[in-house]
């Protein structure tokens, strides 16, 4: 199979010891953008979030505190960075180091926020992220274990997709959904984002998504239907 | 065609149509309505009107991020347009920029500190939870043709003819993920009434104008990749005609439909989309 019937062609790679880089137009884009949503996350304040005071007619305004923003700030970068990486890598463990660290950082950044509703989000996401953990990694060593190498670049050349290959994909699969919180554990996402700070929110749901959108093009390249 | 003026006529192309469009839509619910309606070109000369008009900027907004995500929006529907009519390159990679729109849809809305926008970047979490299923229907695109890349499932369709007759689910999937992005749909609930204008409620003068310019690309570009997927190999007039139909037939719905409640709409979006995934994928292997 010829990897650039998915992203494009491969506009070239960066070899790192065992670890490939490598940038098709599609890879290219989403590292693109991770690394500006990242650099805007880096200069930006937050906003004050207004809500109606219950039982008066007034408004009050909701902000983030210096320390929290600071430790959140943080977080974000680190995500962000992940992110970015996770897009690029052409090393399927490497991507799942990503995706962990990612997954860890996204509690992180919500867990800071000293609300009862969104640290009780936090804490079911926290859950099945560290549930996630298992079938995150144990998918990756089985498609090591039936391809001996986790090089996407040499599994791509693999003609065939073996059954303990598609086991392996199906695990890895729900790894990535369980750290990035997409559906059906969406719902303790949505909690989490009712709270100010949309720079920070924004990497959560960034990472999540393009990390979704990445882990389709690795899984179609393990596993071929043709 | 040198590159550059390729995009750049590629872009006016795709905001021009897209607001036309976009003002056909609403002529035609108000014709349905039995009211007269606004004309044709009203989206088009709102897009203008506030770009001409002087911007405010909310004192509760995040800075400079508030600002910065409208031209990002910009940026990645012409990215959008590089990636379709200009190069004609990955599927993926236009799943990637919806993905990018996404974010940029929720984020647009919680920046500015509104809790009308606050309401709506929530449903846009939820929407997206129904929105990416449905473009599972690029797996199955993949699985008929072989390639994610636009000109070869064109090449593809003029050997084995249109994909909207042996994925016809397919493509009824990727109509709903239009329907959910045309203005008055039952499932647009990042931007019901009830929330005002929800995601754009506290955007005004410029970066109104920037997200009304990507709305209308963002249109063109859906109805354009939907047209080349399923039907391909089409000349302009081909496209015309296409973008005309697909704009009139959503604007019947939308204006028979009332919008639909989040649950609702999340529901039954990712009702649509197992039906569409599993009957698919039933048609593919018999």
């Amino acid at each position: 199979m010829d990897i650039s019937i998915l992203g494009g062609p491969i506009l070239g790679i960066i070899p790192l010891g065992d670890i490939v880089l490598y940038f098709t137009p599609f890879n290219l884009f989403m590292f693109a953008a991770a690394l500006a949503f990242t650099a805007l996350i880096a200069i930006s304040s937050t906003e004050s979030q207004v809500e109606a005071e219950f039982g008066t007619l007034k408004n009050r305004e909701v902000k983030v505190d210096k320390a929290e923003f600071k430790l959140r700030r943080f977080l974000a970068i680190v995500c962000g960075l992940a992110t970015a990486g996770a897009m690029v890598t052409g090393d399927l463990f490497d991507f799942t180091l990503f995706v962990t660290l990612i997954g860890i950082v996204n509690i992180g950044i919500v867990a800071a926020v000293k609300e009862i509703d969104v640290l009780d989000a936090a804490f079911q996401y926290g859950l099945i992220a560290m549930i996630g953990t298992l079938p995150l990694f144990g998918g990756a060593a089985l498609v090591l274990a039936a391809t001996g190498t986790i090089s996407l670049l040499q599994i791509v050349q693999i003609p065939y997709t073996t059954s303990l290959m598609a086991f392996g994909s199906i695990l890895f699969f729900l790894g990535v959904a369980g750290e990035t919180g997409v559906a059906p554990f969406f719902a303790t996402k949505a909690e989490m984002f009712r709270t100010p700070g949309s720079p920070f929110l924004l990497i959560i749901h960034l990472s999540s998504l393009l990390v979704i959108v990445r882990t389709i093009e690795i899984l179609l390249i393990i596993n071929k239907p043709f | 065609m040198n590159l550059m003026a390729n995009i750049l006529l590629n872009v006016i192309i795709s905001f021009l149509v897209g607001s036309v469009l976009l003002g056909l839509q609403r002529k035609v619910m108000a014709r349905i309505q039995m009211r007269p309606g606004p004309p044709i070109i009203q989206h088009l000369l709102h897009t203008f009107k506030f770009f001409l008009k002087e911007s405010a900027f909310p004192k509760t907004a995040a800075m400079p991020f508030y600002i910065a995500i409208t031209a990002m929006l910009c940026v990645i529907w012409v990215a959008a347009v590089i990636v379709g009519p200009v190069t004609e390159g990955s599927l993926l990679l236009f799943f990637a920029i919806y993905a990018i729109h996404k974010i940029v849809e929720h984020n647009a809305g919680s920046s500015s500190g509104s809790p009308y926008g606050k309401l709506s970047c929530v449903r846009a979490v939820f929407s997206a939870a129904a929105e990416v299923p449905l473009f599972a229907v690029l797996i199955i695109i993949y699985l008929k043709t072989g390639t994610m890349i636009l000109s070869n499932i064109v090449t593809y369709q003029n050997q084995h003819g249109a994909l909207l007759l042996s994925i016809p689910l397919a493509a009824l999937m990727f109509f709903v993920l239009i329907l959910s992005k045309s203005p008055y749909s039952p499932f647009a609930i990042t931007k019901g009434k009830d929330i005002v204008s929800g995601y754009e409620t506290e955007h005004f003068g410029l970066l109104r104008g920037y997200l009304m310019f990507s709305e209308s690309i963002a249109w063109y570009m859906l109805l354009w990749i939907f047209l080349t997927v399923f039907i391909g190999g089409l000349n302009p007039v081909g496209y015309l005609i296409g973008m005309v139909v697909i704009t009139a037939f959503v604007a019947f719905i939308n204006a028979l439909t009332p919008i639909l409640n989040p649950n609702h709409s999340v529901m039954t979006q990712v009702t649509l989309a197992f039906i569409g995934i599993v009957g698919s994928v039933i048609l593919l292997l018999y």
